[in-house]
């Protein structure tokens, strides 16, 4: 999926208790007001969230500006075990990265925060995500373009 | 450097705004159209001025107090060693709190360009290698660096001990006496200037002013803005990729690039850039990272706290701001290009051996025609005020400090007198 980001406006307050709410139904809940991914098995949702700092709206992804990212991963409709081990970007066009190395916190039945990711020039961004799933590592990548 | 004194400022941008006039009115009936594409990207350089928030990091930032004796401070000689250095020597007000010169020169000759001040709350990183995390750091580093003010703790204690108006106007922003023992003491002073350089911003340009009558469709208020400047701003958005990097309302995306630039200082050394400023924040006890920072939960202190150094930070250099321009020359890091044709020629010709090999791919020798260069520095002006600069408010008085209950005012009143 290559494309714009398009982010409902949900308060993250009533986004979050829809996730909680459905943690036990549909994964990822049907109402994800953001990206979803899938490999296999595997499907990883995410959304980005202004840096905690800025007030925690859900946002589409600013332009220079620090960001972190609500990540769920799900198998056959429920949480997944698998684990969120590298979260990172780059701009394929450039041949560079991000100027900080985002930091993952696991928050349980398959919920990740990623913090510290930072997109500082418009233009496409490739994120990607590596995740263990047992021995096996999934690689899963997104476009973003950032305006 | 009197406190009148940006009235000079103001005539040299006034003149800017005579010659812009002119070209207006030979050429105002040839509108550009913008794409929709175009329009959006010409949108997301506003509105200005951005909205004002105290710094986190900073508990006095907004205090008058404090205010008022940053202001005081910022002036004053005395914080050097020998005494005939200040902040403002540096930072002089009528050059946008620039000094003019190719590199500063305060004890000694440095090897960087005076950066201006104007809207510097808004940056993320300070010093031409981001050196610094926050505004009060990189004002303390001036007081004690011996080639600039070559000052201390000891004397700037006694500076304001001996001072009645400034002791009592540091006594209302910190509740405490000013002691040399004590450790906090040029930390505060400095968050005390931060404070004061906080409300410098300058007011809305004609670039403004066409940006948001474009917004609001107001085709008759968009004839105003003078054509080279809107072919200069196709220019710039386009084919020149300028934006890539000077990005947002402050023309930076606050990040770090290589221009292609000499790194190369007399008599032989290198300055490394990024690369040692990233050396130097880690290395900063005044970091935001460290006891001083005044906010307790350390959200403001995400860039530094994810920061990835990387091989390319060699030889890369602040984005500057281009607002305010006129008044900032000379231009880059090293103050190495005169004027803004220079630079504009410098993007023009570039020489791409220079450019890392590793690195950004963005930019290109331009290879532009002398009416593009035109246009693009027409351009370049047109994001200066032609309205008089905010007139700094009076030097901190005894009787001002008695009289004034703390935080009776805010920033914002000072600018608009
Ligand atoms: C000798 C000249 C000189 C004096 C005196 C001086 N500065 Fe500077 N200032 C500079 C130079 C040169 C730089 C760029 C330094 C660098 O890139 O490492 C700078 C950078 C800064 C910056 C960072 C701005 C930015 O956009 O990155 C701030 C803020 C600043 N100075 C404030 C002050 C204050 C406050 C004082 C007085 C306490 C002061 N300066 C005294 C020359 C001077
Ligand atoms: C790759 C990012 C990048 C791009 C693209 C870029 N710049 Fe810059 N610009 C910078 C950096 C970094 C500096 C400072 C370089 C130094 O001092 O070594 C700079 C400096 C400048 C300055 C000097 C400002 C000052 O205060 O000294 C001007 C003017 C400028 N750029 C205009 C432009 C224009 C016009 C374009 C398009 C033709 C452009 N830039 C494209 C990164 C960029």
């Amino acid at each position: 999926m290559t494309g714009r980001f398009c982010w409902q406006g949900v308060p993250i307050a009533v986004a979050m208790s829809i996730a909680a709410a459905t943690a036990h139904a549909a994964c990822p809940p049907a109402t994800v007001d953001g990206a979803v991914v899938s490999k296999g098995e595997l499907v990883l949702a995410y959304r980005p969230v202004a840096n905690a700092d800025k007030g925690a709206k859900p946002d589409r992804i600013p332009m220079a500006q620090h960001f972190a990212l609500e990540v769920q991963l799900c198998e056959k409709g429920a949480a997944s075990t698998a684990r969120l081990h590298k979260a990172d970007a780059s701009m394929p066009e450039h041949k560079h990265g991000m100027n900080y190395r985002p930091v993952i916190t696991s928050l349980g039945a398959g919920h990740f925060r990623v913090e510290g990711m930072m997109f500082h020039m418009a233009g496409r961004w490739e994120l990607t995500f590596e995740v263990h799933a047992g021995k096996e590592t999934v690689r899963l990548t997104h476009d973003v373009q950032v305006e | 450097m009197t406190y009148r004194s940006s009235r000079s400022a103001l005539r040299r941008l006034g003149l800017a705004a005579a010659l812009l006039a002119l070209s207006m009115s030979a050429a105002g009936e040839d509108a550009r159209e913008f794409t929709a594409a175009e329009l959006g990207r010409i949108a997301a350089h506003g509105p200005w001025p951005l909205p004002w928030t105290p710094d986190p990091g900073n508990r006095v930032s907004g205090n008058a107090a404090a205010i008022w004796l940053g202001h005081q401070l910022f002036f004053d000689r005395r914080l050097s060693a020998n005494g005939r250095v200040a902040c403002a020597t540096c930072h002089d007000p009528d050059l946008g709190f620039q000094d003019g010169r190719a590199t500063g020169r305060g004890l000694a000759t440095g090897v960087r360009n005076t950066p201006g001040l104007l809207n510097v709350r808004h940056q993320r990183w300070f010093g031409w290698d981001g050196g610094h995390d926050n505004l009060w750091s990189a004002s303390l580093r001036p007081i004690l660096d011996p080639s600039e003010m070559g000052g201390s703790a000891q004397r700037t204690a006694s500076v304001l001990r001996n001072d009645k108006a400034l002791a009592c106007h540091y006594g209302q922003a910190f509740g405490k006496r000013p002691h040399a023992s004590d450790p906090e003491l040029l930390v505060n002073v400095a968050k005390a200037i931060a404070a004061w350089q906080e409300t410098l911003v300058s007011p809305a340009s004609p670039f403004d002013r066409f940006r948001d009558a474009l917004a609001r469709q107001d085709a008759r208020a968009t004839v105003a803005y003078p054509v080279a400047a809107q072919r200069g701003l196709r220019l710039f958005l386009g084919r020149g990729q300028c934006a890539t990097c000077h990005a947002g309302p402050m023309f930076t995306n606050g990040e770090f690039g290589d221009t292609g630039m000499p790194f190369f200082v007399k008599p032989n050394g290198v300055d490394p850039g990024r690369q040692g400023g990233i050396k130097r924040l880690l290395a900063n006890p005044h970091n935001l990272l460290g006891p001083y920072n005044d906010d307790v939960t350390r959200n403001n202190a995400t860039g530094t706290k994810f920061l990835r150094p990387e091989h390319r930070n060699f030889g890369e250099f602040k984005v500057p701001t281009l607002r305010n321009l006129p008044v900032t020359a000379p231009y880059m890091h090293n103050g190495s290009l005169a004027t803004l044709r220079d630079v504009v020629r410098h993007y023009s010709e570039l020489d791409e051996d220079r450019l890392h090999a590793d690195g950004e791919r963005i930019l290109k020798p331009l290879k532009l025609s002398e009416e593009e260069i035109d246009d693009l520095v027409a351009f370049l002006k047109s994001l200066s005020p032609t309205i008089q600069m905010p007139v700094l408010a009076k030097p901190a008085t005894l009787s001002a400090c008695i009289a004034d209950e703390p935080n009776a005012r805010k920033p914002n009143d000072r600018q608009s007198r």
